[in-house]
């Protein structure tokens, strides 16, 4: 089957990394409505996969894939497969728990628990390993260091998180999503709701995170998608239309389609 | 696959995995039964007075709706007395309550100036928070007295008008149908009118702004506007009171006068379903404690549905809304 | 013309003008209620209230009253608090768009206002009737009872008020827990709750204010005394129940107690619905 996939629908890659997610001949369905039609990409081990392409392309439906989140809602169905690292994540054996503890996901606007600072991020991990006391801060410190978060919320690990800033929130949450130590990042238009300073932090830190990380992030901004990516895949009406080096995407893109997208004379 | 060197903690996730799935399903079973909890109250309500009834519905049927013979010395048990007295009262109350309701959602809505309209309307609903015994009170040792003072003026008046000036005449006890009417037209009101402002509410600007456009007075956009386009809500809010006021023990209590007589006058004593049981129940014994229990049976099925269509009629407006 | 335009205009100032008479009508009562429950109430105040039980008659006090009051009610809402939270999350995260999740939305909307009274039947029948049958008569009526009927009275309120304060949560709060891979019991004891926390407090408060003032449903069931008893299968006395007792009575200096005792249930259950309505409104603003 994944061969046959293969064989039909060369997969567009762009990359010389080794694969870390392959999708092959994904269809998505909702309540009947089909979303996603036939999708077949590679996306790099430890860069940067940038996914844009106008509202309602299914760019979002896509990363929502990654991690399996659409089946919390009823009427979704997913169909084809998503290997990572070699395995089918949507086999119906492969383990929630699995899946999300190597997916992390973050998403539009910052969603911190309603806790302290502290707990929002020792909150997943304590799910799913049992760590001493002094562990557990290491892990923490760990995860807020990484998100560039320490050295401001360091004195205030007590008080509740809601108190944040929304730029400190959604680092917050990746600093939640990188403790349980994953392999691959999703970000879901992490700065739409961002002030143009807190965006830029974000993408530095996408920047910094990508040398551990592999990651995908969606975005409708197509400066930021340039800025920060290394790979761009541009999706039209619930298709892959091109998926090239980021470069390349925006300076020679090989569809018209992509063409009219990223010079703005897109409806 | 090269995954697997890097996972020594694969089976362990398996594990816990399967440990989660099979916790969700407890939990959701768990609170599967608290939500079928509130079914099963309802059921249970109707079944147990029923059941608790059985005795007097199988000895005379039919007849136990019909005869307003009630002697608990002789154990003979018609219950027309009670369930006219609930009705009329009720209806006594509905006539008072919603036209003062629609008067205070409209002024709520459309006279009264914004700095007004929350507190006039927060104190509208403190009304509805007083406990029942409290009206229950005040009607006996305060509006029966006044009510024992005007009814001689009722007499003279409302007493003379042919066909309805039957219902205005009687000795003026200050007890009776009329005065808990009353006393529960003041208990419903704050529940018609909070259902009335709410739909006068949700009524598009665009609407009253293009009746006004074309020289509508204020009354004319409530009246030729608001009212149909809220119709089935507020309906559904009378009978929302409707069903409060049936089903209203304390309030009512005190100033019926617990009499099984049956009068064509609202002046007389008279008595209700709810305060016959209120009245009576710890006294009766045999016979007379399931005729009282099956009166509990027809009260709840008569506010049942009742209630069933206020929340019908409610649901409509919600839809359209899209809500 | 200028004749329709005069009738116009005065059908809708008579109509205007009854408006506002109508809601002073309204606020008469409410100012007329209140004035005489606290120009009794406060006038029979004392300290023997609150000492001397209802024994003694116009000499005593309502302390059993109100420490079976305050029993059963805090009884009820250990019954009825967790069954209700837990329907309405039920409610709320797993039914929210099914077809049980909306019979049952809508009956508990029934349920909210059903006669208290055939409430208190209910417990009478599938409550004190065994309870007597099991035990030979010697538990009879009984305070658990009187708290279970009035628990069928808080139920509704807390299941609905549950239901919607989950429903404001945003639903990113739940996909960022689950993509963490924290299963949906956790997510919806730990996360959720906690973001609704303040709400379905409100909503068990609100419950509160409601059954303290029930009387109807505890006649027959938790049926009163006129002693002091801590024993949740004793006979037990209530405040609203006392002051139904009292009012029937031909003595004036009973009715001087239960005016008292009424002043107490009115601020009480007012103070309830006040600091509900504080809570609620600065939850709303939360949200925004």
């Amino acid at each position: 089957m994944n061969d046959l996939a293969a064989a039909t629908a060369a997969p567009m890659t762009g990359a010389a990394a080794p694969a870390k997610i392959k999708v092959r001949d994904v269809h998505f369905y909702y309540n009947g409505y089909h979303a996603l039609k036939g999708i077949n990409m590679d996306i790099p081990e430890k860069q940067v996969t940038a996914i844009i392409g106008p509202s309602g392309c299914g760019k979002s439906t896509l990363l929502r894939i990654f991690n399996r989140i659409y089946a919390i809602y009823p009427k979704l169905e997913a169909q084809g497969n998503i290997e990572l690292d070699g395995e089918n994540i949507l086999d119906p054996n492969y383990s929630m728990n699995r899946l999300r503890t190597k997916v992390g996901m973050v998403f539009q606007k910052p969603v911190p628990f309603p806790m302290t600072i502290f707990e929002n991020v020792a909150y997943g991990i304590r799910h799913h390993e049992k760590l001493s006391r002094a562990d557990m801060e290491i892990r923490v410190e760990q995860a807020l260091r990484s998100a560039a978060l320490w050295d401001e919320v360091k004195d205030k690990l007590k008080q509740s998180a809601l108190g944040l800033s929304g730029g400190q929130q959604q680092r917050l949450c990746i600093a939640r999503g990188i403790a349980l130590r994953p392999e691959v990042l999703l970000l879901d238009e992490p700065t739409s709701a961002l002030d143009p300073i807190a965006t830029g932090r974000i993408e530095q830190l996408v920047e910094e995170l990508k040398h551990e990380y592999t990651i995908v992030i969606v975005t409708h901004n197509m400066q930021q998608a340039a800025r920060c990516s290394d790979r761009t895949a541009f999706m039209y009406l619930g298709e892959l239309i091109e998926f090239d080096n980021t470069e390349k995407i925006f300076t020679k893109p090989g569809k018209k389609q992509t063409e009219d997208y990223i010079t703005g004379r897109f409806g | 696959m090269q995954a697997t060197s890097a996972e020594p903690l694969a089976r362990d996730t398996e594990h816990r995995s399967r440990a989660d799935a099979r916790h969700d399903l407890i939990f959701r079973l768990l609170l599967r039964c608290c939500a079928l909890f509130v079914l099963a109250t309802l059921l249970g309500a109707a079944l147990s007075t029923l059941w608790g009834g059985r005795d007097v519905l199988l000895k005379d049927g039919f007849h136990f709706l019909t005869s307003s013979d009630w002697n608990p010395v002789e154990d003979q048990y018609g219950a027309l007395a009670p369930i006219a007295g609930t009705l009329i009262t009720s209806l006594i109350a509905l006539v008072i309550a919603v036209p003062i309701s629609f008067g205070i959602a409209l002024f709520l809505t459309e006279i009264a100036p914004n700095w007004l309209r929350g507190p006039v309307s927060a104190a509208i609903e403190l009304l509805a928070g007083i406990p029942s015994i409290i009206y229950g009170m005040w009607g006996l040792f305060v509006f029966v007295p006044f009510m024992a003072n005007i009814e001689p003026t009722l007499n003279d008046t409302l007493g003379n008008i042919p066909v309805i000036g039957a219902l205005f005449q009687g000795p003026p006890l200050g007890l009776g149908l009329l005065t808990a009417g009353i006393v529960l037209a003041v208990m419903i009101l704050p529940f018609i009118s909070s259902v009335m402002r709410e739909v006068f509410q949700t009524v598009p600007a665009r609407l009253k702004e293009s009746s006004y456009a074309l020289g509508s007075t204020t009354w004319e956009v409530v009246w030729d506007i608001v009212l149909p386009y809220t119709r089935s809500a507020v309906i559904g809010g009378i009978f929302l009171g409707l069903g409060r006021a049936l089903g209203e023990t304390m309030a009512v209590t005190f100033v019926l006068g617990n009499s099984y007589n049956l009068t064509s006058s609202l002046l007389m004593p008279g008595t209700s379903i709810s305060s016959s049981i209120a009245n009576e129940f710890n006294e009766a014994v045999g016979l007379h404690r399931s005729a009282l229990i099956a009166l509990g049976f027809l009260l709840f099925v008569v506010t049942f549905i009742v209630l069933l269509i206020a929340r019908l009629m409610l649901r409509q407006l919600a839809r359209r809304e899209g809500r | 013309m200028s004749a329709i335009y005069a009738r116009r205009s005065i059908t809708n100032i008579i109509a205007l003008v009854l408006s506002g008479f109508a809601t002073l009508l309204g606020l008469i009562f409410l100012v007329w209620i209140l004035w005489i429950t606290a120009e009794n109430g406060f006038g029979a105040l004392k300290l023997t209230l609150f000492t001397k039980i209802t024994a003694y008659g116009a000499d005593g006090g309502l302390s059993n009253a109100i420490v079976g009051s305050l029993m059963m009610d805090l009884m009820a809402l250990l019954i009825c608090a967790p069954i209700g939270v837990l329907a309405g999350t039920y409610l709320a995260e797993y039914a929210s768009s099914t077809r049980l999740g909306a019979s049952i939305r809508f009956l508990n909307d029934i349920l909210l206002s059903a006669p208290s009274i055939v409430l208190g039947l209910f417990v009478y029948v599938i409550v004190v009737v065994p309870a007597t049958a099991l035990t030979g008569g010697s538990i009879t009526f009984s305070g658990f009872a009187g708290s279970v009927a009035l628990a069928l009275i808080g139920l509704p309120v807390i299941v609905r008020t549950t239901d919607e304060m989950l429903q404001l949560v945003p639903g990113t709060l739940r996909e960022a827990a689950l993509s963490l891979g924290i299963p949906q019991w956790k997510l919806t004891m730990q996360v959720l709750m906690r973001a609704a926390f303040s709400g379905i407090l409100t909503g068990v408060l609100l419950a509160l204010a409601r059954l303290a003032g029930e009387t109807a449903p505890l006649l027959f069931t938790a049926f009163g005394n006129t002693y002091m008893t801590f024993h949740p299968l004793d006979k037990m006395a209530s405040m609203p129940q006392t002051i139904y007792q009292y009012t029937n009575d031909p003595d004036p200096a009973l009715h001087a107690i239960a005016w008292a005792g009424a002043l107490l249930i009115t601020l009480f259950v007012l103070a309830l619905s006040l600091l509900t309505r504080i809570m609620f409104s600065r939850k709303k603003v939360s949200y925004e």
